[in-house]
């Protein structure tokens, strides 16, 4: 057990807890509250707010894990999808989305394409969401069971309660202010870290030789240009698909701040990277990756390494606030769509507020016991499964969205057969393995698009109701 | 009340010079050239990374630019 990281860890982990506390009674007040912090976020918070959501474990651990395992150019790829996902998510979909005024995507899907596409997109919120949670836990158990000294199974069970227990309390309200600290902790964190590695290196073009030196493969494309490909369409999709993302975007004041924020956070993200390029080289130069039990271990390996321990507990504590932010953005957004998106829309539309609340936090209980049975035998590198993730939601629903905000004529048995079609080539790839890892949505994700063009050419025209609507979604151009 | 085509949206061009660049990185792929001993395909990556990053100040400020002209 590491004492000194351990209690920085639980000093931290209790103090955002009492900030979700706090929070707590600001969040009963509306159901509007506890999804999207009552829309009133500013460019300063929500700045924080978008990249800590964006900025999953996998951002830091995951990334900087394999980077070290598959080369710097894999590392590479990860960025150059995640840094777009802001930006491309702005151009195509955010302005327009909140002009739809809509609080979830289910809700989006709904307005657009009417009930049958919200039922099954919120169906892929919920699969997706859970599965999301799985590389959060892995991460989360692999620093708990290092720092505690407990086996990781048992810090996989007792930190995935724990963060169910967090976002049941407060909602969106608590961790878009806890996103905040969490968001600053972990940059600050990371680019401290970063100068004490070009320190200790005497510079970066050194530590650069100083890692090839130890991995002559650190530089080198090592695996087929499928998979680069697959992930980086995967991330770069991330925030059209991302219901956690999207439901940041609508806590921001107005659409000015909405926009001004993601570009802010798109900055934070660069700085993000620009230091973990400097962890992974670091990781490499150590030369111990082989030797870990779980490779994605290598980034708490490197801050032991050049962090003095108060520091490195710092660290970590920025490290689990990053995944509990993420996960808690992703419970709130399965929540949300058992709760608000199936059962208030179409079992019980008179449930009370009070109720669907209760019931979110019961979804979010059984999501996370869903989450951390997974987690307890992870399968596969925490980069490699949010790829997945990735690419089952774009596959699902990422051109559902963007044309069903840009295209008048895609309809609803057109919108149906892209989503179920792209999800059903999605799985049957991952299960048959025919594909280098991550490759999935390069097939997937065409041919959900085919398939909505095709069938709603093929079927009538959406009403002229609907065609209006999407006509109004551009109206912030031209008034 | 101005009618602007959706093709002349701002989002809708910078997507577009977005994937030329993806475009550009993916299908060369030069795997083989090496700077620093890093394969440019990873520099070429890193150097997108700032690209985006304008690309993304670009959209925010041409939007409030279209935003200042609907107003006045």
């Amino acid at each position: 057990m590491q004492v000194t990281e351990s209690v920085i860890l639980l000093v931290y982990l209790l103090a955002m807890t009492l900030f979700g506390i706090y929070f707590y009674k600001r969040a009963r007040q509306s159901e509007n509250d506890y999804f999207t912090a009552g829309q009133s976020i500013n460019t300063f918070v929500g700045a924080f707010a978008i990249f800590a959501a964006v900025a999953s474990s996998s951002s830091l651990m995951g990334a900087v894990g394999s980077g070290v395992a598959l080369g710097v150019p894999y590392f590479f790829t990860y960025a150059f999808g995640v840094i777009a996902i802001l930006p491309f998510s702005m151009f195509l979909v955010s302005g327009q989305i909140r002009r739809a005024g809509v609080k979830t995507l289910p809700e989006f899907f709904k307005q657009r394409f009417g009930n049958s596409v919200q039922m099954v997109a919120a169906g892929i919120v919920v699969v997706g969401m859970t599965f999301y949670m799985v590389p959060q836990l892995t991460a989360s158990g692999l620093i708990g069971s290092h720092v505690l000294g407990i086996n990781y199974t048992t810090a996989v069970i007792v930190l995935g309660l724990g963060f169910t227990l967090y976002a049941a309390l407060g909602g969106m309200w608590a961790i878009t202010y806890t996103d905040l600290i969490q968001g600053a902790v972990m940059l600050i964190g990371i680019v401290v870290l970063a100068l004490f590695i070009l320190v200790d290196h005497n510079g970066f073009v050194a530590l650069i030789n100083d890692a090839l030196a130890v991995d002559p493969a650190f530089g080198d494309v090592t695996q087929p240009w499928m998979s680069y490909f697959g992930l980086f369409i995967a991330f770069l999709w991330f925030g059209i698909i991302s219901p956690s993302v999207v439901m940041r975007n609508f806590a921001s004041r107005d659409a000015r701040t909405a926009r001004r924020s993601a570009m802010w956070a798109c900055l934070i993200y660069l700085i993000l990277f620009l230091a973990g390029f400097m962890v992974t080289s670091a990781g490499a130069s150590m030369g111990i990756v082989d030797s870990l039990a779980n490779k994605d271990m290598i980034f708490v390996s490197v801050i032991e390494q050049y962090l003095p321990p108060i520091l490195g507990g710092i660290m970590l504590a920025g490290l689990m606030a990053a995944i509990m932010s993420s996960a808690d953005a992703m419970l709130l957004a399965i929540s949300a769509g058992i709760a608000h998106d199936i059962y208030k829309e179409h079992i019980n539309p008179k449930a009370t507020e009070r109720f669907v609340t209760g019931l979110g936090l019961a979804v979010m209980i059984i999501a996370s016991i869903v989450g951390i049975i997974i987690a307890i035998d992870p399968p596969g590198l925490i980069a490699i499964m949010v790829g997945w993730v990735g690419g089952f939601l774009l596959s699902g629903f990422g051109f559902p969205i963007v044309l069903g905000l840009w295209w008048k004529r895609a309809n609803t048995t057109g919108a149906l057969a892209g989503m179920l079609g792209g999800v059903i080539v999605f799985l049957i790839l991952v299960v048959g393995q025919w594909l280098p890892t991550n490759a999935e949505p390069i097939i997937a994700a065409p041919v959900s698009l085919l398939l909505l063009i095709i069938v709603s050419l093929m079927t009538e025209p959406p009403s002229k109701a609907v065609q209006d609507q999407v006509d109004y979604y551009h109206t912030h151009l031209h008034e | 009340m101005a009618s602007r085509s959706k093709f002349l949206d701002p989002g809708l061009i910078l997507t577009v010079v977005l994937v030329i660049y993806a475009a550009f990185v993916f299908i060369w792929w030069p795997t083989d050239i090496y700077w620093l001993g890093i394969s440019l395909v990873g520099w070429l990556m890193f150097v997108g990374l700032f690209f985006w990053f304008g690309l993304g100040i670009i959209y925010a400020l041409w939007i409030e630019r279209i935003e200042g002209k609907n107003d006045s």
